[in-house]
Parts: C-alpha cells; sequence; structure tokens
C-alpha cells in the first residue's frame, strides 16, 4: 500500500458568517491523482487556498507525509514540497519562457547561493524536457506576455515540473480553453501522473473521464461524496447537489 | 538570447570607452562637470537596479545619497585646514567654534553635547567605510520592516519618501552638529597615502569614471546572475515567486541594500568633486529628480538610465547658459518623462533596443532564433 502524501483532517475557515470550508476530511495517497469537483462557491479554491498557505485555517490540521504544515508561510510549504496552479494563470509575465523555467528550476532559496551564473548542464536538459512536454519548444524565447491563454496555463504547468514538488495542486486547469487545448492539457496533467500527487479541480466531466481516478465532491464547504467516476455520477445525494445544473451530465 | 547579451556589452564597453577618453578632448574645466554628472549617471543605476529590477520604486534614494556624502564629508572637514584655527592641533569644525557656548572647551570630545560622535572621523577611512555602512545599514532595517511585512507598490514609494524627509529635517535641525541649511563647506581633498585628488584634476575624474564603470558592469552582472533573474520574477509575481518556494523579502532586501550602497558611494564621490555635503541632497526635488533621469534613459536598462542621467545633465547645463531656456527645459524634461511614462515605459534605453532588435530582425530575417520581433509584433497583432 501507498504511502499517504496529503492528509487534511476536520479543516474548517470562516470568511464572515460563511464557513467556506467546513470540517473537511480527506486522505489523499502517493502517486493519486484526485479530483475536486463542486458548483461555484463550493470551496474547493478556499480548500486549496488553506493547503498551500494562503489562508489561514481555524481549525484541524495538514500533514504532508509526516510533516504538518498548517498555517505555515506559503514559500515554507512550497519548499516542503507542495506546488500550486491558480485558477488565473499566474507566469512572470516580463520574462521569456525560458527563463520562467530557469526560475522555477532553482532549487537553493538563498540570495546569496544564487549569486553565479548559469545552471547545470543537467537543469538546463531538464528544462528542454519540460519544454518538450508542455510544446512551448518554439516560443522559449518569447516573452512570456505575448503567449495564447493556453500556452500561458502549459507554461505555468512547466513551472510546476520544474520546481518538482511531492503534491501539485491544479485549480480548473482548462478553464477558458478550447476542445482542442483541453485535450493538450489533459495530455500534460496525465505525464504528471506517477512522478507526482495530484489534486485537480474541474468542471468539465468529459476532461474529469480522461483523467481521474477518485472524484472528491464538495458542496457549501462540506465534503458531499468521494469515490470512483461511475459511483459519483450516480449518487443519489450528488445528484439532489446538482439538480438543474450542468456539471454532471 | 545570447547575441542579444554579445550587443548588450558592446554597448557598455563603447561607453566605459568614452568617458575613460573623454579628457583627451575636454578642457580640465569641464572635467568637473562631466564627473558630477557621471556621478548622477551611478545614481540612474541605483534607481534601474530598485526600480526596473526589483519593481521598487524608492522615492527616498537621496537619503542614501545623502549619508554617504555626510560620512566622508565630515572626515574631509576635520582634515581641512579651517578646522585647525587658533592654533590648536587638534581639529575642530569651524562652525562648532563659532557656534559655541562661552567657556565651553574647544575640543571636540565635548564642545557640544553631541560632536563626541565626530572624533572617530579623525580618520579619513573610517568617514569611506561610513560612507557604505551607514547607507546599508538603514536600508537594511528599512528594508527588513518594509518587505518583511509585505508592503508592496506605492506604499513603499510613500514610506521611503517621508523617511528622506524626516532625515532631511533631523540633519537640518542638529545643526551644532551638522551646520545644518549651511551646510559642510570648505573640506579638504581626498588623500591617498600623500596623493589628493585635487576636485579638478584629471586623477579625480578618472577616480569618478572608474568608479562609475566597475558599479555599471558590476550591477549588469548581478542582473544576469541567477538572484537576479529571481528578483526579476518577483517583480513580474510576487505571489507566483512565493509558490515556487522563493523567500522573495531576502531577495527584495538584498537588491534595495545593494542600490543603497551605490546610491551612497556616489554621494561620497560626489563631495570630492563639488567639495560639500548638504541637506538638499535629500530635497525630494532630487529623489524624484533621479527617478525621472532613469526613466527617460529607461528603467529596465542599467546603461539606459546611466546614460539619461547624463544626457539630461549635460544638455541642461549647456541650456542653463542661456537664462531665458532654464525654464524651458524643465518644461521640455517634464512633457518627455509624461510622453516616456505613457508611451515608452521601458524609456529611450528600452526604445533603442526594440529599434536595434527589429534592426537587426531585418538584417537577418532567415536565422531563426532571430524572429522574434516580428513574433510579438504577431502576437500583439493578434490580440489588437
Ligand atoms: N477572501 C474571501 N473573503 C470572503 N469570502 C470568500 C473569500 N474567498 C472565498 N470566499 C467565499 O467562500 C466561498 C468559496 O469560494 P471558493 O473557494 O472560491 O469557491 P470555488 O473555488 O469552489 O468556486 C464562496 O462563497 C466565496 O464567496
Ligand atoms: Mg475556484
Amino acid at each position: 500500500m501507498a504511502a499517504t502524501a496529503l492528509t487534511i483532517d476536520g479543516l474548517e475557515v470562516s470568511f464572515g458568517s460563511v464557513k467556506a470550508v467546513n470540517n473537511v476530511t480527506m486522505t489523499i495517497a502517493e502517486g493519486e491523482l484526485r479530483v475536486l469537483l463542486g458548483a461555484n462557491g463550493a470551496g474547493k479554491t478556499t480548500l486549496m487556498d488553506l493547503i498551500s498557505g494562503r489562508t489561514h485555517s481555524t481549525r484541524g490540521h495538514i500533514h504532508l507525509y509526516d510533516t504538518e504544515i498548517t498555517n505555515w508561510q506559503e514559500h515554507r510549504i512550497a519548499r516542503a514540497g507542495i506546488g500550486r496552479k491558480f485558477q488565473i494563470p499566474s507566469v512572470f509575465r516580463e520574462l521569456t519562457v525560458r527563463q520562467n523555467f530557469e526560475v522555477a528550476s532553482c532549487r537553493n532559496p538563498s540570495v546569496f547561493a544564487n549569486l553565479g551564473f548559469g545552471f547545470s548542464r543537467q537543469t538546463l536538459a531538464r528544462i528542454e524536457e519540460v519544454l518538450a512536454i508542455v510544446d512551448l519548444r518554439d516560443k522559449a524565447d518569447v516573452t512570456a506576455a505575448y503567449l495564447s491563454h493556453g500556452q500561458t496555463q502549459w507554461l505555468e504547468l512547466g513551472l510546476l515540473m520544474l520546481q518538482d514538488p511531492k503534491v501539485i495542486l491544479l485549480d480548473e486547469p482548462t478553464a477558458g480553453m478550447t476542445a482542442a487545448e483541453t485535450k493538450k492539457t489533459a495530455k500534460i496533467i496525465n505525464s504528471m501522473r506517477g512522478k507526482h500527487t495530484l489534486l485537480v479541480v474541474e468542471h468539465d466531466m468529459a476532461f474529469v473521464r480522461e483523467i481521474a481516478e477518485r472524484i472528491t465532491v464538495l458542496h457549501l464547504g462540506e465534503v458531499l461524496a468521494e469515490g470512483d467516476i461511475a459511483s459519483i455520477e450516480t449518487d443519489q445525494a450528488v445528484r439532489r447537489a446538482y439538480l438543474g445544473s450542468r456539471s454532471i451530465s | 538570447m545570447a547575441s542579444r547579451q554579445r550587443y548588450d556589452f558592446l554597448l557598455y564597453g563603447i561607453f566605459v570607452a568614452a568617458i575613460l577618453l573623454a579628457p583627451l578632448m575636454l578642457e580640465e574645466f569641464w572635467l568637473n562637470r562631466i564627473a558630477k554628472y557621471l556621478v548622477f549617471g551611478m545614481l540612474g543605476v541605483a534607481v534601474a537596479l530598485s526600480w526596473g529590477y526589483a519593481g521598487i520604486l524608492n522615492l527616498g534614494q537621496g537619503l542614501f545619497f545623502g549619508a554617504g556624502a555626510y560620512m566622508l564629508a565630515m572626515s574631509l572637514k576635520l582634515a581641512s585646514p579651517t578646522s585647525l584655527q587658533q592654533g590648536s592641533d587638534k581639529p575642530v569644525p569651524d562652525f562648532m567654534l563659532w557656534n559655541a557656548e562661552p567657556g565651553a572647551l574647544t575640543q571636540l570630545c565635548c564642545i557640544n553635547k553631541g560632536s563626541f560622535i565626530w572624533l572617530p572621523f579623525q580618520s579619513q577611512w573610517f568617514g569611506v567605510a561610513m560612507g557604505i555602512v551607514l547607507p546599508v545599514a538603514i536600508a537594511t532595517i528599512t528594508g527588513m520592516i518594509v518587505f518583511r511585512n509585505r508592503i508592496s507598490g506605492v506604499f513603499v514609494s510613500i514610506i521611503t519618501l517621508a523617511l528622506v524627509l524626516l532625515v532631511r529635517l533631523l540633519v537640518i535641525d542638529a545643526q551644532p552638529l551638522t551646520n545644518g541649511f549651511n551646510r559642510l563647506t570648505d573640506l579638504a581633498w581626498l588623500t591617498i597615502g600623500a596623493f589628493q585628488f585635487d576636485p579638478y584634476s584629471r586623477a579625480t575624474y578618472y577616480l569618478v569614471a572608474i568608479a562609475l564603470s566597475l558599479v555599471l558592469v558590476g550591477a549588469r552582472l548581478l542582473v544576469s546572475t541567477r538572484a537576479g533573474l529571481i528578483l526579476q520574477a518577483t517583480r513580474d509575481d510576487e505571489t507566483r515567486a512565493r509558490y515556487l518556494g522563493l523567500d522573495v523579502p531576502s531577495y527584495q532586501i538584498f537588491f534595495f541594500v545593494v542600490s543603497a550602497a551605490i546610491c551612497g558611494f556616489a554621494g561620497m564621490l560626489y563631495v570630492m568633486v563639488s567639495e560639500f555635503a548638504s541637506p538638499t541632497f535629500m530635497d525630494l526635488s532630487f529623489s524624484i529628480t533621479m527617478v525621472v533621469w532613469a526613466a527617460v534613459g529607461g528603467r529596465s536598462s542599467i546603461l539606459g538610465a546611466c546614460v539619461g542621467a547624463i544626457l539630461i545633465n549635460m544638455i541642461e547645463a549647456k541650456v542653463s547658459e542661456t537664462k531665458a531656456l532654464v525654464e524651458v527645459w524643465k518644461a521640455v524634461v517634464g512633457l518627455i518623462f509624461v510622453l516616456v511614462v505613457l508611451y515608452l515605459p521601458r524609456g529611450l534605453g528600452g526604445f533603442a533596443h526594440d529599434l536595434l532588435d527589429r534592426w537587426r530582425a531585418r538584417n537577418a530575417e532567415a536565422v531563426p532564433d532571430e524572429g522574434l520581433v516580428a513574433e510579438r509584433r504577431d502576437t500583439v497583432a493578434e490580440r489588437g
């Protein structure tokens, strides 16, 4: 049996009177790809904010393997081994694609350790590999601001691959993409499978079918159901929560 | 990209050669003036580092410039013959004597309440060292408070602006120690061994020109290190950098401090060249003027900001020979600033870069890696 990569235990946070995440408990096994499903405002992004340290929880615990990382600072959580892609793609817009990748490849976070020039041959080779995976080889020297929306999303995925964290959180990686782009994204995410433990927020059921093993459904900040695709699609509670909504189809 | 870098270093080489060869073509009288402008060029480098590369618009660079200037000026004041009046062999600044209470002991230790802090400045090298140490210390403390608390954008500008005004007031207010508005004047020349740096000599010009060359090339190398790249990343998207595990504040603090050290160094050179230190170094208008130089020259280009500062000052000097033109010139600089901010956010330096790229793209159509500019235009067109 695989080790547990991410343990979330009784996690809670409120914004005013709204409990955006309410007593959420879930575990994700090492190497698993878990999809997080839920209507708009269900608390998916907030859950990722809690895991990655952007928002501090008021109750509950988060463990990365055996390390408790609850309410740590973001860069410490990142260094402990959690990477994150944002719902609105976030890259270094004035740097070229290659420079973006070089930044993500800097293992040592200290200023003084980085006062040297260049990168090891190993790192450069890895950057070429990732450029190929995310299909940005011919854009390597283009400033990130000039990429299309889809390419920007892939660039951000590439950053995560180079950061090489144990656990990767992806918030709506296909939002705003064309069907062709979505397909390509599924391919990229599938290529990350096995090397990382993944938690992916996604609405597009076609896409979910393509990548998912297990699904957790969030509703109004709580875990509504958990299981494989077939069991989620036939789950009565899920159907009721989504009644009239296009999400489960 | 690599060839872009080669062009870049070629331009730096041309600039360094130009300032080192200038004395062959100029009368000595001009050397002193140009040396001052080279010092301003160094300030342009400091602004480009912090504003262009770190995204930190520091409106208080004058604080670090002033700190460097005063530290060296204190030493040079004590070394001046004017501090050895009344037959004493222990130096006391003349203005302290003039203002001394009747019956006060006319010695540096105790002529007034705070005069003892001048004691170590009897050594010139203490002043020189403090000219770097003090700006670095102030910048480190300010930087830690500001950046660790994730203060950013316009708030950093406001804090640095308030700080420079506060220190300016303190310097003016501490008249018995600093001579306040009346400045520190009648300074000795910097002495190394038996050699004295006459501000109007070639030697002083070369000292400044070599210092600027080293700072310029050093800063350019610094931003092409991995740390420099990471710094630009934090400028583009602090959050993204943080989620990649980078300790963003430590990069901001480091480059903020380097920029302050350059300003302090420039302050010392300015004292050598102009033979005074004044609270006006910490006027708000001076700090803002530095930003204008860098904006016009190109804040994203270290050489651009440096050349911008030098050229604006040279033109200004030419123009100010005619009284009527002085005001017109101010309006012209203001107008250029507004136009650059609106239409050329990367300044004239950035504009030159783009022209160069375009020209190279046209000259080397067939070479694959030269397609960058064309590509950019396409993508922009696509969006528009
Ligand atoms: N910073 C915040 N302040 C106040 N309310 C918030 C904040 N972030 C999220 N919320 C609220 O929390 C709930 C969950 O939001 P979110 O996690 O973004 O949902 P999802 O990503 O599932 O669409 C929503 O009701 C939203 O309005
Ligand atoms: Mg969301």
